[in-house]
């Protein structure tokens, strides 16, 4: 079993508050990723859990039981680290070993179960070696190696992937969610990486500054974003925000008013919208060439072709934010000239003043079938 | 011929300058050591010949031979100065590991002052002290022991041990002891399986640094703590070939360099740990 509970759980540096109250229930076999920008608290987080940091007040529960107080080897949990943490002198054999070593495991059980774990991470032909002569992909898996022998019922992940280049990191992330698949732990994983969050989680967790800004399952939180921190921080190229006054509320949704144009969009609204300044966002992928519901002029910039997708950055309206759109590989579109695009309603997201997003009224179980039944995702 | 790197390339006249500096550096060094060499193998009546002959005519390795018989005890002197050396090296390693380990890993109060308080230390020579030490140590009742000789030694030589090896020890990456702890390993643990044989290269520095500090400054503990012969280390018994009437300097040169001779063979094997890049592959840099 592996169940976390984190209940309102804050810690200090000194009068700094850097985690202000996280409350966060984490079910067992599931694979939870804490993402966010850096310095938000979410490697202190993990280290919490792990053990490594004092908890500054709030309780962390492993199984219903208080582990604040227990060192992380009676939490349950093993953790992998960014830089690997290997030890340099020893064999891969006894890098695994180690913490059966510390444990005094008989030498048979031992060797059984360090062979096992090698022969899931690939690393059999290795045993021999030291950890200087192996390949960053390979020091990780003997990193994770090293954490699967404990037979943890937490694994914790602290950006294990950041090291390696990207051709290894999408390897490595792929045999990362087969390993979750394989051994059905509860997997708790720190990135900065939004394609790491949003291809191996279950369930992300946004963090903003030591607080939880959103948790939700990649899809809800791509579609349904809670507020603009996070509209802004998944997805990228990042959404673009028009800032637009609402002229009225109806069944259909919020209308709005950008520059002359007015346009529905199908939103939840809340009481006392009329007359205020929203912000409207709308994702690069969903700008369309041609006219929309809303349709700009702009200038693009600078274009940048991918193969797959052009992305295209113009300035708009002197607020110095880019307005970015991600359009077809081989769009006809130059730099310097006009260009009209529009947006459909129905891709817009609104925000308030104060940054809450209303929700928009799209059926995630349309979007993401896996969310029809907790249980198959 | 491969050339050498571009940043290590240089002008014929810059060459010059180089190993003009070297030669210059190396023969205030050097020169020293090859005249007590040649002295070695000259006969003693040669000595004091006139004109002084600077090459040996006649010479021959009779002194490393009658030196033996001169001084009876010399073989003993250079067991002294062995074996005060090692026992000052040994305790100090057991003192300054832990500690060293300590500085580098851990914080509490009064660490900075104590780290300050040790270079502190180290500004004083033994010299300054030797009245006050020779009143405890006659207090004690230690003089003229091996005791009186190694304590002071240990004492001198800790602080700038724990300097050198807490610097080496902070260069090891905290993520190691973090996996350690992480895994269910105390403190002393991780030190012995971790950090210790990460460690073994700033060891032996500060082993091979010890051992020669300790053998340097025997010679002023030694003169002062202990008047009995059997427990003379190999500065003092040097003295032996001082005669009445003469100094026998042959017999004193030959018997300089075979007196240090264990010591360096004692510190060229050492220098097999003095192995770089033992961190290699521990965490990504």
């Amino acid at each position: 079993m592996g169940q976390l509970n984190l209940n309102t759980v804050q810690k200090f540096y000194g009068t700094f508050e850097v985690l202000k109250g996280i409350e966060l229930e984490v079910k067992n076999g599931e694979f939870v990723v804490f993402v966010g920008p850096s310095g938000c608290g979410k490697s202190t987080l993990l280290r919490m859990i792990a053990g490594l940091d004092e908890t500054s007040s709030g309780d962390i529960l492993i199984d219903g039981k208080r582990v604040n107080d227990l060192p992380p080897v009676k939490r349950g949990i093993a953790m992998v680290f960014q830089s690997y943490a290997l030890y340099p002198h020893m064999t891969v054999f006894e890098n695994i070993a180690f913490p059966l070593r510390v444990e005094k495991m008989p030498e048979e059980k031992l060797k059984a179960k360090v062979e096992h774990a090698a022969r899931i991470l690939h690393l059999d032909q290795r045993l021999q070696q030291k950890p200087g002569m192996l390949s960053g992909g390979q020091r990780q898996r003997v990193a994770i190696g090293r954490a699967i022998v404990r037979e943890p019922k937490i694994f914790l992940f602290d950006e294990p992937l950041s090291n390696l280049d990207a051709a290894l990191r999408a390897d490595m992330r792929i045999e990362l969610a087969k390993l979750h698949r394989q051994l059905r732990a509860t997997m708790i994983y720190v990135t900065h990486d939004q394609v790491e969050a949003m291809t191996m989680a279950d369930r992300i967790v946004v963090l903003n500054a030591g607080e939880i800004a959103q948790t939700g399952a990649p899809l809800e939180l791509y579609h349904k974003p809670a507020n603009i921190f996070v509209a802004g921080f998944i997805g990228n190229p990042k959404m673009n925000f028009l800032a637009v006054t609402c002229t009225g509320v109806s069944d259909a949704g919020v209308q709005v008013d950008y520059k002359g144009q007015r346009v529905v969009v199908p939103v939840r609204p809340h009481a006392g919208l009329v007359g205020r300044t929203l912000t409207l966002g709308v994702r690069p992928e969903h700008i369309l060439l041609g006219a929309g519901d809303l349709s700009l002029t702009v200038t693009p910039t600078v274009i940048e072709r991918l193969g797959a997708h052009t992305v295209a950055y113009a300035a708009i309206g002197g607020e110095g934010e880019n307005y970015c759109a991600m359009l077809p590989g081989t769009v006809a579109i130059r730099p310097e000239e006009q260009v009209l695009t529009g947006i459909r309603a129905g891709d817009c997201h609104l925000f308030d003043e104060a940054g809450i997003a209303l929700e928009r009224r799209v059926e995630l179980t349309d979007i993401d079938m896996g969310l029809l039944d907790p249980a198959a995702a | 011929m491969t050339q050498p790197a571009m940043i290590n390339r240089y002008r014929w006249y810059e060459l010059i300058a180089i190993y003009a500096g070297i030669f210059v550096f190396l023969a205030f060094i050097l020169s020293p050591f090859v005249e007590g060499f040649l002295v070695s193998l000259k006969p003693l009546g040669l000595l004091f010949s006139s004109p002084y002959k600077f090459w040996p005519e006649n010479g021959s390795f009779d002194a490393y031979r009658t030196m033996w018989v001169s001084v009876p005890g010399f073989a003993r002197y250079i067991f002294n100065s062995f074996f005060i050396s090692t026992i000052v090296t040994a305790i100090v390693l057991v003192l300054v590991v832990p500690s060293a380990y300590a500085f580098a890993r851990f914080k509490f109060r009064g660490s900075g002052p104590l780290l300050a308080a040790f270079l502190a230390v180290n500004m004083f020579s033994g010299a300054v002290l030797l009245i006050p030490l020779f009143r405890l140590m006659r207090t004690l009742g230690v003089l003229n022991t091996y005791f009186a000789m190694i304590v002071p030694g240990v004492a001198f030589l800790i602080p700038s041990a724990i300097w050198l090896l807490r610097t080496y020890m902070m260069r090891i990456p905290r993520e190691l002891d973090e996996a350690a702890f992480v895994d269910g390993a105390s403190h002393f643990y991780t030190l012995r399986r971790v950090i210790l044989p990460i460690a073994m290269p700033g060891i032996t520095v500060v082993a091979i640094t010890t051992f020669i500090g300790s053998y340097a400054q025997q010679f002023i503990f030694a003169l002062t703590f202990n008047s009995k012969t059997e427990y003379m280390p190999l500065p003092i018994g040097l003295y032996a070939y001082f005669g009445r009437q003469e100094v026998i300097w042959n017999e004193l040169m030959a018997a300089s360099f075979v007196g240090i001779a264990p010591a360096v063979i004692l510190i060229f094997l050492m220098q097999r740990y003095l192995v770089a890049g033992l961190t290699a592959g521990a965490v990504k840099q």
